[in-house]
């Protein structure tokens, strides 16, 4: 399958890929790893008359820490990500998601900003984010400008990025020192999209009681969803077994799934809940490590 | 795949039907409508462009009103093709007086997704179904809103 005719373009700054940007507007996409987008070309779901390859601008890859956040920049492959030890020592739950993410080819190629702008409401990094309050930078013709998760993703493969802008950088912050995680996911096969994916963060005191809780699902609607009401409920108890099914009921609770030929709303729903309590008893799990060691 | 969506508004039954069967309104609240065309009574030729961010679909094909019991119900029916695949489908409309002068408009939408658009999309089609029936909705009162001013 080959896509339709397009212009290509290969920009060697941001100003460049901006101005092109400007130019040809709606016309215009954005090619960073293509892991999404050459596919959905080649079958011609997608036909941009304008393709703006960023492959080449200097300076959009890299990992970084600053002021207890890791600045990674949008055309860092996925791989990148999952070999760095500085990823690995400062948020251990987003250096073992990204081995979830496709294949090894696809993460020697897809970048962490194209998978984050493309949006899959199913999708590891989006659930990272929402998981670890993470924030995407964004440089337009007016400037750059921070946009928090919860007011990036919008709705199925639709963020608030405007066409004339362009994912600069991806920011999550350092995990706690007294934080422990887990994450799961659900799919039919290795490699492929989750149908419900759980990442929860939970923060413990000296007598291994929680203090905070985040809980995020990806699979159960438009973009992942943060579980307040499990949150709640967590901080302040000690987690233990009962606790943890508790807040998995009020996971399952919370969310309601559609329906297809993958799975139905109540497998999903039940999944939500079950990945939950795995996610939870796997943050447990590594806290009873850590004080062994 | 089916899917129901309800609203209340703020009008009669009479009043919400008009809207409901109106050409020149129904071609401000069917979500993605560029042109209604009147073919025969209560049948009309459409362009209706829907999709989700850059898979967009420009579908020809005729909507069509059947099923006609003023002012309890209608059934709207929608057929069209595009590049990507053919979409099919039917939308009973009930309207429901309700005790302080409201209306309440309950959807039960059925539709039908084919072609490439269907397998490459399967995971996310019953929950965009379901924010077009919302915006639908959503349209139908601003529409009902503006004629009420």
């Amino acid at each position: 399958m080959k896509p339709a005719p397009f212009e290509y373009f290969a920009p060697r700054t941001v100003p460049e890929a901006l101005a092109l940007l400007q130019e040809h507007g709606d016309d215009a996409k954005i090619l960073a790893g293509g892991q999404s987008l050459v596919p959905m070309m080649n079958f011609r779901l997608v036909r941009p008359k304008v393709l703006v390859d960023i492959n080449h601008v200097e300076g959009l890859s890299y990992i970084r820490e600053s002021d207890g956040r890791l600045l990674i920049g949008a055309m860092t492959r996925h791989r990148d990500v999952e070999r760095s030890a500085l990823v690995e020592r400062l948020n251990g739950l987003l250096f073992n998601s990204v081995r979830y993410i496709g294949h090894g080819a696809i993460r020697a190629r897809g970048t962490v900003g194209g998978s984050i702008v493309h949006a899959d409401p199913t999708a590891e990094l989006p659930l990272m984010l929402a998981a670890l309050d993470g924030e995407v930078r964004v440089i337009g013709p007016a400037g750059a400008r921070t946009i928090k998760w919860d007011e990036f993703f919008l709705t199925y493969f639709t963020t608030s990025i405007e066409s004339s802008e362009i994912c600069e950088e991806v920011v999550i912050p350092v995990l706690p020192r007294d934080a422990s995680w887990g994450f799961e996911e659900f799919t039919h096969r290795q490699g492929d999209f989750a149908i419900v994916g759980v990442a929860a963060v939970v923060q413990v005191d000296a007598a291994r009681r929680c203090t905070a809780a985040r809980l995020a699902v990806a699979g159960v609607g438009p973009t992942p969803v943060r579980i307040q009401a499990a949150e709640q409920f967590l901080a302040g108890q000690s987690l233990t077994p009962p606790v943890l099914a508790e807040a998995a009921s009020l996971v399952s609770g919370a969310v309601q799934p559609e329906s297809d030929l993958h799975a139905s709303g109540a497998f999903r729903r039940d999944l939500a809940g079950t990945m939950a309590v795995r996610a939870l008893r796997g943050a447990v799990r590594r806290l009873e490590q850590q004080e062994r060691s | 795949m089916t899917i129901v969506e309800e609203h209340v508004f703020p009008v009669g039954r009479e009043e919400l039907w008009a809207v409901l069967h109106d050409a020149q309104q129904m071609a401000k609240w069917i979500p993605g409508c560029e042109r209604l065309e009147e073919i025969a009574p209560d049948r009309y030729a459409a362009t209706l462009k829907v999709g989700v961010a850059s898979i967009k679909g420009s579908y020809t094909g005729v909507v069509e009103i059947l099923d006609k019991h003023f002012p309890d119900h209608y059934t709207l029916a929608v057929e069209g093709r595009a590049t990507p695949g053919f979409v099919k489908g039917t939308a009973k409309l009930e309207l429901s007086a309700m005790s302080d002068g409201r209306t309440k408009l309950v959807v039960n939408g059925d539709a039908q997704v084919g072609g490439l658009i269907a397998s490459v999309g399967q995971r996310f089609l019953a929950g965009i179904a379901r924010q077009m029936t919302q915006q639908l909705l959503k349209n139908i009162e601003k529409e009902v809103l503006e004629v009420a001013r």
